[in-house]
């Protein structure tokens, strides 16, 4: 009996051993570093669009043929910028849409200067300007347009076709479609609110990048810093106003149980015909298409007055490129962005994703679904969302969901005054 | 050998049994051996573990208190700000009616979880038929994961019951219950209950299956009606169980995060917005050291009710 004691205790022994070995493997994989073929150098490649992954591993293919020193590997996974931000370990080159939230990244001067890149002379000055706008780090070029998205009402052709409607270019013409479509029993606008980033992005961008001047007054608004009241002339309140009413007469027209649908659930009823406008960006488009192949889309600048020349576009940089400041591999990194920028790429890419190029020669957009933004893109008559300039902290599409569904434009209004007021506050100590 | 204790260890088999009841045999070495010196075996197996809870839980948790009193924003340059953080908390209605949100649900959902397991554990105790396949299938939500079953629901609430309401000329049932700020947070109080149901079954059906039998025989020549039975003798000899569900229940709602994200994300508006996913959008929202001072006091208003619960608990003889 007692011989058997020893052994037990030799038992808890190696258990105890085994769990400290354990850990060893934890701190060793720490230091080690992915082997590296000699002389080929390798670069991180970090793309914000899971949906054109295939298209990029072409791209890349083509790059590394022409650049065989260069290894380029493709990470789509966004998420993981911040945290190699927090490790001081950023991929090489950078895409991200640019608005406020990236913004912050430039003001901290996480991106390298571009203004030297032979193809930074290529590009649309109109469209460089666009990312200048969220700030720059003293003065440099931090970031070098690839992707414009140009949003607006989507419509499906053949419905406004059949009911006899065209393209609307005053505010009254296009509450009198949506009359026409009601009164022929067909939905006029298709709505998702339980997605809060649709209202934010279609009836609240629409309507108050058609009736305020955005980029203007978010510039007064954040030259005022913390000290904003609601009755300055700066504030929501004093500016807003007059949109709030055309959101919710907009939101109105959308069919019964709007609240219950989500995005994927308004890609699927639209692409069957299901309504007769759609206030979503060319991202929706290929979704609708793969829910009805025969479905044939185009899409026009919501007219928010009743003076056609007000009427502008949403657009974003959908994609803008970047090089991380401490990068190892500049030059490599350099070689890469430039192919990227190669008229071939980038007017390929924005053709086949419906976007338009930054290029200052791109080529006239024949895609029919979104023809209809085409001049307005090229006359530079457009607007970047009001929602893409609220930090990321303050919940805006909750807000303007409650606006929707509680029609208080008041309450929404001091809500975004005070909610701005404390994010100035705590950010600008 | 069937001794678990180290206490044992050397003693012969005879004189272990008795050990602990009577003096200690004169010179016996086991006693010795536990005042002096502890096998360090365990501390052998001890160490690893204090190392990783150290290394991943207490050092992280420590950092975030540290950049509570910065303006970090998860990246980029910083500096010490004092208690600017704290202060401004407080002055944060958005941050308040999450904190009244989520005591409000946590209280709720551990009454109905309480009454609703409660009854079924008294149903599933009783002498009915297919006893063991109807508490198998009682017991499934328990293995299904939050998240899944949040979005099945979802699902539910936003399509099938909409239509079915409307089928039978429920017209107020025909939009979404998700979708209405004022009753959204019963949607997400009907999933929480159904998934955490089953876990205080199990509890309050190994309290009731420790109350012996006789008791109620005696209850029953005494001429006392079930309902009398419930409140006079179930009820105070479960009562240690009962506590034990309350206390885990509701700190474990307090900490309600993927239902709600599951279900409404926060929404309609900002109604159902739980502190756990207030200070979860600091990581994204670049609020990092707002929502860590968050995090801190939110940390502490618990720890002061487990501080509470515990008391209680001790004075009511329950051990956890």
């Amino acid at each position: 009996m007692t011989a058997v004691l020893p052994s037990r205790r030799l038992l808890l022994k190696a258990a105890g051993i085994s769990c400290t070995a354990a850990l060893l493997p934890l701190s060793a994989c720490a230091t080690s570093s992915p082997a590296q073929q000699k002389g080929v150098t390798q670069l991180r490649f970090m793309q914000n669009k899971p949906e054109v992954v295939a298209y990029f591993n072409q791209v890349i293919k083509d790059f590394e043929a022409l650049n065989p020193d260069i290894h380029v590997v493709q990470d789509f996974n966004e998420g993981n910028f911040v945290p190699s931000l927090v490790r001081n370990d950023p991929p090489d080159v950078v895409t991200r849409g640019f608005a406020q939230a990236t913004a912050d990244f430039t003001r901290k001067g996480v991106f390298a200067d571009l203004s030297d890149l032979p193809s930074a002379a290529t590009i649309d000055p109109k469209v460089q300007a666009l990312v200048n706008s969220w700030g720059q780090y003293k003065g440099e070029t931090s970031a070098i347009p690839f992707s414009l998205a140009g949003a607006g009402v989507i419509y499906n052709r053949d419905i406004f076709a059949q009911n006899g409607v065209a393209v609307p270019t005053t505010w009254d013409e296009f509450l009198a479609a949506c009359e026409i479509f009601g009164a022929a029993g067909i939905t006029p606008i298709y709505g998702t609110f339980k997605d809060t980033w649709t209202l934010q992005q279609g009836a609240f961008d629409y309507v108050t990048g058609g009736t305020v001047d955005v980029e203007d007054f978010f510039a007064r608004l954040y030259a005022e810093g913390a000290d904003i009241r609601e009755d300055a002339p700066e504030s929501f309140s004093s500016n807003f106003g007059p949109a709030l009413p055309k959101i919710l007469q907009l939101t109105a027209f959308t069919q019964t149980g709007a609240s219950s649908k989500n995005y994927a659930d308004g890609n699927a009823a639209f692409g069957r015909g299901q309504a007769a406008m759609y206030l979503q960006g060319p991202w929706a488009l290929s979704e609708l298409v793969k829910a009805n192949k025969n479905i044939q889309l185009g899409t026009f600048p919501l007219p928010a007055t009743n003076n056609p020349a007000d009427t502008k576009a949403r657009v974003n940089v959908d994609m803008a490129l970047s090089i991380t400041r401490n990068t190892p591999n500049r030059a490599a990194a350099e070689r890469f962005v430039n192919y990227l920028l190669e008229p071939s790429v980038v007017n390929t890419f924005n053709e086949k994703n419906a976007a338009f190029s930054p290029l200052m020669n791109a080529p006239a957009v024949g895609n029919p679904q979104i023809s209809g933004l085409a001049a307005y893109v090229a006359e530079g008559r457009y607007y970047q969302g009001a929602g893409t300039y609220f930090p990321p902290s303050v919940p805006l599409g909750n807000y303007i969901q409650s606006f929707v569904y509680n029609r208080n434009a008041g309450q929404f209004l001091r809500d975004l005054d005070a909610e701005w007021r404390r994010v100035a506050e705590r950010t600008a100590v | 050998m069937t001794t678990t204790s180290s206490v044992g260890q050397a003693t012969p088999p005879s004189t272990r049994h008795t050990a602990s009841a009577d003096s200690p045999p004169v010179g016996s070495p086991p006693l010795r051996q536990t005042r002096d010196k502890v096998d360090p075996t365990f501390y052998w197996m001890l160490i690893p573990v204090l190392a990783l809870f150290a290394f991943f839980i207490t050092l992280p948790a420590l950092v975030g208190v540290f950049f509570s009193l910065t303006n970090y924003a998860g990246y980029g340059d910083w500096k010490f700000i004092g208690l600017t953080n704290y202060v401004n908390i407080f002055k944060d209605p958005a941050v308040l009616q999450s904190y009244l949100f989520t005591f409000f649900f946590a209280l709720t959902t551990t009454v109905v979880v309480n009454v609703v397991s409660l009854a079924i554990a008294l149903g599933l105790n009783a002498k009915i038929k297919w006893r063991t396949g109807i508490r198998t299938v009682f017991f499934i939500p328990m293995v299904l994961s939050a998240l899944i079953v949040s979005f099945v629901f979802n699902y539910l609430f936003s399509n099938t019951l909409p239509v079915l309401a409307e089928r039978f000329g429920l017209t107020p049932l025909a939009s979404s219950i998700l979708a209405n700020e004022n009753l959204a947070w019963i949607a997400i109080v009907l999933v929480t209950v159904w998934q955490a149901a089953p876990g205080a079954t199990i509890i309050y059906l190994a309290g009731l299956q420790s109350v012996p039998s006789e008791v109620y025989e005696a209850a029953d020549l005494d001429g006392a009606g079930s309902w009398r039975q419930f409140t006079h003798l179930t009820l105070p000899l479960i009562l240690g169980y009962l506590v034990i569900n309350v206390i885990l229940g509701f700190k474990g709602f307090l900490g309600t995060y993927e239902i709600i994200v599951g279900l409404t994300g926060g929404g309609p508006g900002m109604a159902t917005q739980s502190v756990a996913m207030r200070i979860f959008s600091g990581f994204t929202g670049g609020d990092y050291s707002y929502q860590m001072a968050n995090a801190v006091i939110y940390f502490l208003i618990t720890l002061l009710i487990s501080v509470i619960q515990l008391r209680l608990i001790q004075r009511r003889g329950v051990s956890l």
